[in-house]
């Protein structure tokens, strides 16, 4: 019980957060005014005397970017999560597959075709699912341990689709379109509008009720594929569906997102060091730290500075240092 | 280029016209074509011609086919240079009245620059008749083979010594006849130099795009044979093809990544950097010195365009406060992408009488939100003319309605013709004149059209045409 009250209170603490989100930016507005502006969609008098512009940024600018934070977040924690799980490995994350190297290629060939910014969430999520199905089917020319095959797969495919990403940067025009390619591969959360968390929200929400309902069989495929079978479940066909929907939420987050990586890896070991290996519990403690996390990563991406300063740059530098922190004081068991 | 005439007394005209029907027709098409021919081959065909010519009229003295008006210390390399050219004669110099005037000592009437045929460092040679030998002669003068003979006769220096923008310290022979460009401004500073045809390979600015191609084509002919973007760009250095062409030297900019490998293979490598106005002067001072005297006051006329041009602005609007100046934001290929205090639009901008909002940043093109852009409040937003951006991009998102520069339509994209104007390039002073214009059209009296016009044919020798002028100069 002890665990659902750690899970509980973390729980407070992100909706905390995401009240306190809302209140910081560049542009300086007061917290009762930020929550004004948040009821006024409820009962309208509430904005009254607000000028246009701060209800303008808080409901049109960051509302939907800490909303998409929390998605992305959530969705790579927990995809994470059951990745480690059913590939017993706890090195991998929702990449292993390829599907961040096929939305990069596929967001690349939309820049490069000049597409508009939803043309390149849907081809990046396209070719992310494409370089995942690829693997997939590819695993099956070879009879023998599927996972393994298929982590291989994914390997190969997610090179493939570098090299193919490699290509695109070598005949783009260095002028237009390379900067944009580097700049989407890069990640940032800059883009997001109501128009592209709509599918983002969607799968991850429907993606985490599933990975959800099906927590506790993460433990048992997180055993050997034996006792599974012994347990009563079909493993290879259990870890196909969590492999497709988690692919899935994966897709749709790096579709808007760009590639965000680490928190698919370390979020899920941050969980472990706080409720331990239990999946009934590290997996809500998951979507949770993962959203939490990207949302104060991005918090200090958009606030500290007058330009954006890249994910990549702030995640190492804050993460690494929490992750030892609780490794320091855990003595939780893997 | 419009040069003062001086009447010419009747007795030349007369003596000009005799010999001018004497010579056969086929002589002087020989050497205009030579002119404009690379490599030292033609002179030889020319030099044949010539000697056919001097048997076939058999007067090989006193067949002058002009005259000639030079100061006294110009007339050893002008009879070096015309008996170079006309094997069989040599050169009859006047008091006054000359077909060809050469002088260290003419001023340019009108309000900007103009270009003179410059073949030793601020000696100009004026064409005072319309003879075509006149004319041929001084395409001569100028040339690479103009330029060979100055060499060997002791008037030029066999090589000289220049620092590129990167520090290092270079000995360049001339004359610099094969080069190969891997950096687009460079090509640019090149071409506003008049030495075009000294380029073996080069990467464009602006060219990929169908328009900027077409109007690259009509400007020089050689154009679709030397873009070289497929062997040369600022990361590829294709070795082989290099050797293939033999460069004299490669110019690049000094973040290209191959220099160690070309300076290993031998090859003389100018590195520039031009990101600052005063940079871009110094480059295209540069420039001009390695294709020699000519290419040398062309670059000096860009300068004093340049400086000319900004100063004209200045003046005009010092009595507004800082306070009161307009606001522009310049924002790049993605609407959120702006540029930061070290790039060039910031100085073409504050050049034109502008603040830019975005000057506190550092570094290259700056990724900022929104909010961000809210504070700054701009009074006009600014795109350039490549990388996808566009004034939709803008207007057509909802949440730049927020602005007020959005909802009063004052956004704007700039223009190019080939090269984008708010590159550190020479059209980057059409630039400041547009933006100059946009955003302060009431208490300034600068014209986009005239500036346009008189760059275009000045400096690029490109007869801009009213459709393209109307489509440069546009502020919508």
């Amino acid at each position: 019980m002890r665990k659902w009250i750690k899970i509980v209170i973390s729980f407070m603490f992100l909706l905390i957060l995401f009240v306190v989100s809302l209140t910081l930016g560049r542009y300086k507005i007061g917290t009762i005014d930020v929550l004004r502006v948040l009821f006024s969609p409820i009962y309208l008098k509430l904005a009254n005397g607000i000028p246009d512009i701060a209800r303008q940024l808080v409901l049109q600018v960051r509302l939907p970017r800490i909303l998409g934070a929390l998605f992305i977040g959530a969705g790579l924690g927990g995809s994470g999560t059951a990745f480690q799980a059913i590939f017993k490995n706890p090195l991998v994350d929702s990449n292993i597959l390829g599907v961040t190297s096929g939305a990069g290629f596929g967001a690349a060939l939309a820049l490069l075709l000049m597409g508009s910014s939803l043309e390149v969430q849907i081809s990046a999520f396209i070719f992310g699912l494409l370089a995942v199905l690829l693997a997939f089917f590819g695993s099956h020319l070879h009879k023998s341990t599927p996972l393994l095959i298929l982590t291989l797969m994914g390997i190969l495919i997610g090179s493939l689709f570098n090299s193919l990403t490699a290509l695109l940067k070598y005949v783009a025009d260095p002028l237009d379109t390379l900067p944009a390619i580097t700049f989407w591969l890069l990640g940032s959360l800059t883009g997001i509008t109501w128009q592209s968390l709509f599918p983002l929200a969607i799968i991850t929400v429907l993606g985490i009720v599933f990975l959800w309902l099906i927590r506790w069989r993460l433990n048992i495929l997180s055993l050997d594929d034996q006792e599974a079978k012994t347990l009563g479940l079909d493993p290879i066909k259990m870890k196909l569906i969590i492999i497709f929907i988690t692919t899935l939420m994966t897709a749709a987050a790096v579709s808007v997102s760009g590639v965000i990586g680490w928190v698919g890896l370390v979020i899920p070991h941050a969980g472990r060091l706080f409720v331990g290996p239990d999946h009934k519990y590290l997996l809500p403690i998951s979507l949770i730290f993962g959203g939490a996390f990207l949302l104060i990563i991005d918090n200090i991406a958009r606030t500290l500075l007058p330009g954006e300063i890249p994910l990549g740059v702030l995640s190492g530098l804050i993460g690494v240092p929490i992750l030892i922190a609780l490794l320091r004081r855990s003595k939780t068991g893997w | 280029m419009k040069y003062k005439s001086t009447h010419l007394t009747l007795a030349f005209l007369i003596a000009g016209t005799l010999f001018t029907a004497c010579m056969p027709i086929q002589k002087t098409q020989t050497s205009s074509n030579t002119t404009k021919e690379l490599d030292g081959q033609p002179t030889n065909v020319q030099r044949e011609m010539s000697e056919n010519i001097s048997e076939n009229t058999e007067t090989p003295t006193s067949n002058n086919r002009f005259t000639i008006e030079a100061d006294d210390e110009l007339k050893t390399s002008v009879a070096i240079l015309y008996e170079a050219f006309f094997p069989d004669d040599t050169a009859m110099f006047v008091e006054n009245g000359g077909d060809l005037v050469v002088t260290k000592t003419y001023e340019c009437p009108d309000e900007r620059p103009c270009i003179l045929p410059t073949y030793l460092p601020e000696s100009v040679m004026i064409q005072q008749s319309d003879k075509t030998d006149v004319y041929d002669f001084i395409a001569f003068a100028i040339s690479i083979e103009g330029q060979q003979q100055l060499i060997d006769a002791g008037e030029l220096l066999p090589q000289i010594k220049l620092d590129d923008q990167a520090g290092s310290t270079l000995e360049i022979p001339q004359p610099v006849s094969r080069v190969i460009s891997t950096y687009g401004p460079a090509t640019s500073f090149i071409y506003s130099v008049h030495a075009q045809d000294r380029l073996v390979s080069a990467s464009y600015l602006g060219a990929r795009d169908p328009k900027g191609a077409a109007v690259m084509e009509k400007m020089d002919s050689r154009f679709p044979e030397i873009m070289g973007d497929k062997f040369f760009t600022q990361t590829d250095f294709n070795v082989e093809q290099a050797a293939v062409l033999n460069p004299d030297l490669i110019v690049t900019s000094a973040r290209t990544s191959w220099i160690e490998a070309a300076d290993q293979l031998g090859l003389d490598v100018f590195l520039f950097n031009a990101e600052t106005p005063e940079r871009l002067k110094e480059a295209m001072q540069l420039t001009g010195k390695i294709f020699g005297p000519h290419s040398a006051a062309i670059a000096d006329a860009w300068i004093s365009y340049f400086d000319g041009s900004i100063t004209a602005i200045q003046d005009q609007i010092a009595g507004i406060p800082e306070d009161q100046r307009v606001r522009v934001l310049f924002t790049g290929m993605d609407p959120l992408k702006v540029v930061s205090g070290d790039m060039y639009q910031t100085d073409i901008i504050l050049a034109a009488g502008g603040i830019s909002v975005s000057s506190e940043l550092n570094g290259y093109w700056n990724d900022v939100n929104i909010e961000q852009v809210v504070l700054w409040n701009p009074d006009v937003i600014i795109v350039p003319p490549y990388g996808g951006a566009s004034v939709e991009a803008i207007t057509e998102s909802s949440e730049w309605q927020i602005l007020v520069a959005v909802q009063e339509g004052r956004v704007y994209q700039m223009p190019k013709l080939v090269v984008p104007w708010d590159t550190p390039a020479p059209d980057s002073v059409l630039g400041i004149v547009w933006i100059a214009q946009l955003i302060n059209s009431e208490s300034i009296n600068i014209d986009c059209v005239t500036e346009a016009e008189y760059f275009y044919n000045t400096f690029y020798n490109y007869p801009i045409t009213a459709e393209e002028l109307a489509a440069i100069c546009k502020f919508e």
